[in-house]
């Protein structure tokens, strides 16, 4: 057992020692290379790895997560505004009287690409494979023009214009890659 | 969809004349690990204080009353309030300082937050700093955090790579307006050209139209000439009240213009609405338009930044009165679509202004003679200030002093090139710089002027 300090200073301090030792998951590494240069001499280059787990809320919008996983498309409009339009992504306020909106099953029988881009060299944490064709979503009566992928792919495809149908992922992950598209013909 | 109020539309005023002092970079390096930030953040400040001002540290700084610090990203430099970092390396503490962030204009953001504290009269001499560190981790994951300043949500998944998100604007782009493909590789190939002039540029290089549609696609239609990369540096500017201003230098630059705009982060909530107008535009002109605006392919934050700016400085006419150009050229694509909602052309026609030549040097704007984002650098918090040091400098004339004296190019261990071209715009008077975020979430327009009368 440690003894404590008096006070007032004059205390019997205990000649055994506790140690502090520096936990063995920290186990350093020195980079010698870097976007395939030489770390010049003199200079340290620590790695610093780290796996950190966020716990991040869909909030009001948890329903078109849900819905993804269930298999339909919703999207919220606003009763207070008129016909302005249906909004995909969904919000729960509208932006422009900040009056809370209702939900709406979105009609994708018309739905088509509005522009894309197939993408090779994706940035860290891209879950699909590549090339990737990125697309985004245009629906008569929707304000906004949703991006998403097309899920399957032939030559010559996406095109703008191009007639597509939603897919829902059977394994759901709770992010915007549960909903693709695929050609309508 | 969007309607103004006579509120929104209101024009800046800044309530007492603000100058442009001084202006100090670093050269920009993909990989930068001879030197932390703080060292990068002093040696461009010095460089403004010593060889723009011409005094000593130590006396500048008796004069400064409150520091501004401009950085985009803390996860890149894996430092929260870095600014009290390096605010404390040069040396100024107890002063007040704030820390600006809006994505890659924070640069813009931050002089405009500096025009601010002078303007108000909170303050009489305020430098400007801003960095940034890319270089911690790997490209791969430096895009997946770029991508961070996407719509986590909505976007960011699709991709992590803002470079797709442009390229959906360009695929659009392309379909509606249909300009030649060859014409936006022409400006990657201005762009980097012009930064082989540059000692402080990162990617310097003469291409061939034909190797720039060759290279590599990162997400089509976009080849890698035509991204900016990763970039390590610093930048910093000095903003001074009109006393100050005239006791520091007889050649002083005033800020005519500021405009700040803002847009959905999601590209795709851009909702349609009416063209906002710039001075030199009629409602004739587009009232047979059947493309969307602002849609995919223009940026509403740069029209509003752009028509408060215009209005601000009286510019009814921006290719013919302003002399020199900095723009966000942070892909090829978005350059154009900056060029028409700046106003240099009408929508749909952006690509005329490169093909014009307006564009190049002795041209009616030449436009990112500093190398630009493309050929310079992009070291997100720094950028913005670059942008103003090279036009200041255009202004003041003093573009050759700060880029073809060796000194500077020994100073990064570069040798010159034998066949150096001279940019120096001839009697440049006033100058504009375009600082823009996401896929156009945030821009400034900043407008310099010769701020002494010529005799
Ligand atoms: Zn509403």
């Amino acid at each position: 057992m440690l003894q404590l300090l008096s006070w007032k200073g004059g205390g019997v301090v205990s000649k055994q020692r506790q140690q502090v030792t520096i936990s063995a998951d920290s186990k350093t590494k020195l980079a010698d290379v870097l976007f395939r240069q030489n770390i010049p001499q003199g200079i340290i280059l620590r790695e610093n790895p780290r796996n950190i787990t966020h716990f991040h809320s869909y909030g009001g919008i948890s329903k078109f997560f849900d819905g993804l996983a269930a298999g339909t498309l919703w999207g919220t409009v606003c009763g207070s505004c008129g016909n302005a339009g249906i909004w995909l992504p969904p919000r729960v306020h509208c932006p422009d009287c900040w009056q809370e909106m209702s939900w709406v099953k979105i009609d994708t029988s018309q739905a088509t690409v509005y522009t894309h881009s197939t993408t090779n060299y994706p940035g860290a944490g891209f879950k699909a494979t590549v090339p990737c064709p990125l697309i985004s979503v245009e629906i008569p009566g929707i304000c906004t023009k949703l991006m998403s992928y097309l899920s399957e792919f032939g030559d010559g495809e996406p095109y703008i214009g191009m007639p597509i149908r939603p897919v829902f992922s059977q394994n759901p992950t709770y992010t915007i890659l549960d909903l693709s598209w695929v050609s309508r013909d | 969809m969007i309607s103004f109020g006579n509120g929104n539309l209101r024009v800046p005023k800044l309530s007492r004349p603000v100058y442009m002092v001084a202006a100090g970079l670093t050269d920009f390096r993909k990989f930068y690990p001879e030197k932390q930030s703080t060292e990068l953040c002093l040696e461009s400040l010095k460089m403004a204080v010593e060889d723009g001002l011409g005094i000593s540290p130590r006396d500048f700084k008796k004069m400064v009353n409150f520091c501004v610090y401009s950085q985009f990203a803390d996860h890149f430099g894996d430092q929260l309030l870095a600014a009290a970092k390096i605010h404390d390396y040069l040396g100024f503490d107890p002063l007040g300082n704030i820390e600006v962030k809006t994505g890659g204009a924070t640069g813009g953001s931050s002089v405009l937050a500096g025009v601010m504290a002078i303007a108000s009269g909170y303050a009489s001499l305020v430098p400007v700093i801003g960095w940034e560190r890319m270089d911690e981790v790997n490209t791969r994951q430096g895009n997946a955090y770029i991508a961070s300043a996407a719509c986590k949500d909505f976007e960011s998944e699709l991709g992590w790579l803002y470079a797709t998100y442009y390229a959906l604007m360009m695929r659009r782009y392309i379909h509606e307006y249909n300009p030649n493909r060859e014409t936006l590789t022409k400006i990657a190939q201005k762009n980097h050209h012009y930064a082989r002039f540059s000692p402080y540029s990162q990617l310097p290089g003469d291409y061939t139209v034909d190797e720039i549609l060759k290279s590599a696609v990162v997400s089509d239609p976009l080849t890698f000439p035509e991204c900016c990369a990763m970039s390590v540096g610093a930048a910093s500017i000095v903003l001074a009240d009109e006393e100050t201003a005239f006791r520091l230098t007889d050649h002083p630059v005033s800020v005519v213009g500021t405009g700040s705009g803002s847009h959905t982060l999601r590209t795709a909530d851009r909702r349609n609405m009416p063209v906002l107008l710039l001075p030199n535009e009629r409602p004739q002109l587009y009232q047979d338009r059947k493309n969307e605006w602002p849609g995919f392919t223009s940026f509403l934050a740069a029209r509003f930044a752009a028509y408060l700016a215009y209005n601000m400085a009286d510019i009814t006419d921006p290719v013919k009165e302003l002399d020199v150009l900095e723009t966000h050229d942070a892909f090829t694509v978005s350059d154009i679509q900056t060029y028409e909602d700046i106003g240099l052309r009408p929508y749909g026609e952006g690509a005329d202004f490169i093909e014009s030549g307006d564009a190049f040097i002795g041209g009616r704007l030449p436009t990112n003679l500093s190398g630009g984002l493309l050929g310079s650098m992009h070291s997100v918090g720094a950028t913005g200030i670059f942008q103003l040091s090279e036009i200041f400098w255009q202004i003041r004339g003093e573009w050759n002093k700060f880029h073809a004296d060796d000194k500077y190019w020994g100073r990064f261990g570069k040798t010159k090139p034998n066949n150096f071209e001279n940019l120096q715009v001839s009697n440049a008077r006033r100058g504009m710089a375009i600082s823009h975020a996401g896929t156009g979430s945030h821009v400034t327009a900043i407008i310099l002027e010769r701020g002494w009368s010529s005799e």
